[in-house]
């Protein structure tokens, strides 16, 4: 459970609400916040701390971590992810690489066209 | 802090049943009221008879709305939520009880004696006996009460019930027996004698009795709730 | 002294159709315990003897530093209580029962208590007995929130009620929280409450603890293993599964004792692994039941 909070604090950072170097509530506040359990916090935050996203200082309080193009960097992550997953899902289907770009290619001309429709 | 509770839950039973206690004690002074101003003999007998069968009646109720039906209506968890001990409950509700029964008992009795005195209805004599029978329903109140606050369930206050008021009569028929009292009742002076005094001091001792008893086997309980 | 809002060691109760047996439970101060377990399995019972309402008849009872139910009156002034077979006066008024709460406890809070009930949508001036189930459960439990107290102890808050109810009253259980001195234990069979806000997990079933531990080191334990196994290869027990179910060439293993090496060992043994996913505490609930029975059994 504490996986989707470090998401949500992950999307945070990625469309630019919080700022590198940005104080974010502490543990307690956000769980009252998102009405979860503050273990849950305290362990997103930890793992967040681990992957060098957030920086948590006794006394202090934790803030988005204020290295550069974090935010960037993050999305980045996101898409590698997705991209592996894809390319797992296609060997476990016997899809050849090869093939798998040109379906990505396919996937991407259905997207232009449905972001058309909605516009 | 915990006189401060138990005073919170005395009072809390005064709001409860106020109610039942007003209409009780109205229909008892109704009852005074026929037996001394209503002109046919068998009214006024009726009128007599009521005014003892309505603290019967209260003696038999008071218990069921303040004590049977806190444990059955399942408002006891919420009272034994707040900082009182199962001790601490029964006593709170001793004190209430008691006076929740004492206000219309001495009301009735007083106006009875006040009847009495004033119009001279009844020969004075009759006082301490109407003293003695009227201590009948507080003795039988106190069992019952004591009953159902132990007992905890129905069947032990319709036992208490039947116990109390099938015995009422036959101990009236009892005191009437003791010699000393049926001879004074039409004297024109009330005659605290002997046998009287006796009797009063036996039905305040069984009263007392009662409470002790009933405090023993309700501070050994273990399980308050079940 | 007393880290611990609840400690009970080695609690207890004999009934004539169930027993409470050998029940350990520490909730840490500052933090929220869910009690799960199927109807039945002993969490009223576990919470009546926590709040002094039932002798236990062998084990400890702290509660608040206090031992219960001898010092039951001095630790009730800090604790909130209100339970699933708990009734207020019908024939009284919301608002009486407001007054009536408020003479005894000097730490009522009026103004959260306006609050309250705006946010619960209730009618001070409403008769008990004119309330819908959902409404006196949020009535029972404004008037304990409304006190602030250090300890909370709630038997199924939120069973019986519709989810905009249930998210009213999550909304100010975990807001009670922002309280670093406050606690809450609650009991539930609903999992999804559960896993939402406590910290601390208890399993109960049939008057024996299971498990008790904090929340998501506990989730992390559980996995679901989704297996392909060829012909010819067999499907060994290995240490940590607590159950397997085979569709043919498919199964289905749960573990509740999960290391990455659990998947190589299967590999190892030519059972292809698929998947690996989390469980809900739904999920791991049933799992751990079963699982438990299982063992008692046999």
């Amino acid at each position: 459970m504490y996986f989707q909070i470090m998401e949500q604090i992950k999307r945070r950072i990625m469309v630019g609400d919080w700022a590198e170097g940005q104080p974010i509530p502490s543990i307690r506040q956000l769980a009252v916040d998102l009405e979860v359990s503050v273990i849950t916090v305290k362990r997103a935050y930890y793992e967040l701390e681990r992957e060098g996203v957030i920086v948590t200082q006794p006394g202090k309080g934790s803030a988005v971590a204020s290295s550069p193009g974090l935010g960037a960097r993050l999305r980045e992550q996101e898409l590698e992810q997705h991209l592996e997953q894809a390319s797992r899902i296609a060997s476990q289907l016997g899809i050849p690489t090869k093939q798998l770009l040109g379906r990505l290619r396919e996937a991407g001309d259905r997207v232009a066209e449905k972001d058309k429709e909605l516009i | 802090m915990t006189s401060s509770v138990i005073g919170q839950l005395i009072v809390k039973d005064w709001r409860l049943n106020g109610n039942l206690i007003s209409i009780l004690v109205g229909v008892g002074l109704l009852a005074l009221v026929m037996a001394q101003y209503a002109t046919g003999e068998a009214v006024r007998l009726f009128g007599s008879v009521w005014f003892f069968v309505s603290l019967g009646i209260l003696a038999t109720m008071l218990p069921t709305s303040a004590i049977l039906n806190e444990r059955k209506k399942q408002t006891l968890a919420f009272i034994m939520s707040l900082p009182v001990s199962p001790v601490q409950y029964a006593m709170a509700k001793g004190l209430s009880v008691a006076a929740m029964y004492l206000v219309p008992w001495v009301t009735l009795l007083a106006s009875a004696l006040i009847f009495i005195e004033t119009r001279h209805a009844l020969p004075l004599g009759v006082i301490p006996t109407l003293l003695i029978i009227s201590m009948l329903p507080m003795v039988g109140f106190c069992l019952t009460s004591a009953t159902v606050l132990v007992g905890e369930s129905e069947g032990w206050l319709i036992a208490a019930n039947i116990a109390t008021n099938s015995s009422y009569w036959f101990i009236w028929y009892l005191i009437t027996r003791i010699p000393g009292l049926k001879q004074h009742w039409s004297g024109p002076v009330a005659v605290w004698n002997a046998p009287v005094l006796m009797v009063l001091s036996a039905e305040i001792g069984l009263c007392a009795l009662i409470v002790a008893i009933a405090f023993f086997f309700q501070s050994r309980k273990r399980d308050f709730i079940h | 002294m007393t880290d611990f809002a609840v400690e009970l060691s080695g609690v207890s109760k004999k009934y004539r159709y169930f027993t409470l047996d050998d029940v350990h439970l520490q909730l840490p101060q500052g933090q929220i315990m869910g009690l799960i377990g199927a109807n039945g399995a002993g969490k009223s019972t576990t919470i009546r003897i926590l709040m002094g309402l039932v002798h236990q008849d062998a084990g400890e009872v702290r509660v608040l530093g206090h031992r219960m139910p001898a010092q039951q009156v001095a630790a009730k002034w800090d604790i909130g209580f209100a339970s699933e077979d708990m009734r207020l006066y019908e024939t009284m008024t919301l608002s009486w029962h407001m007054s009536f709460i408020r003479s005894i406890y000097p730490k009522w809070d009026a103004t959260y208590a306006q609050l309250l009930l705006k946010r619960f949508g209730l009618h001070a001036e409403q008769k008990i007995k004119g309330l819908s189930h959902g409404q006196r459960v949020k009535a029972a439990l404004l008037l304990v929130l409304a006190r602030k107290p250090k300890l909370l102890v709630l038997d199924e808050p939120t069973t019986g009620l519709d989810p905009v109810a249930r998210h009213e009253i999550l909304r100010e259980l975990t807001a009670a929280m922002a309280d670093e001195g406050r606690s809450i234990l609650f009991s539930s069979h609903n999992t999804q409450d559960v896993e939402q806000i406590s910290d601390q997990i208890t399993f109960i079933d049939r008057g024996r603890i299971i498990d008790s531990m904090d929340k998501e080191t506990y989730l992390d334990r559980w996995r679901r293993l989704r297996l392909e196994v060829p012909l010819g290869v067999e499907l060994r027990p290995l240490p940590g599964i607590v159950g397997v179910q085979r569709q043919g060439r498919l199964a289905v293993a749960t573990s509740n004792a999960f290391v990455p090496d659990l998947a190589h060992a299967y590999e190892s043994a030519g059972v292809h692994v698929q998947r690996i996913e989390n469980m809900t505490l739904e999920e791991i609930f049933v799992a751990n039941v079963e699982h438990n029975r299982e063992e008692v059994e046999a």
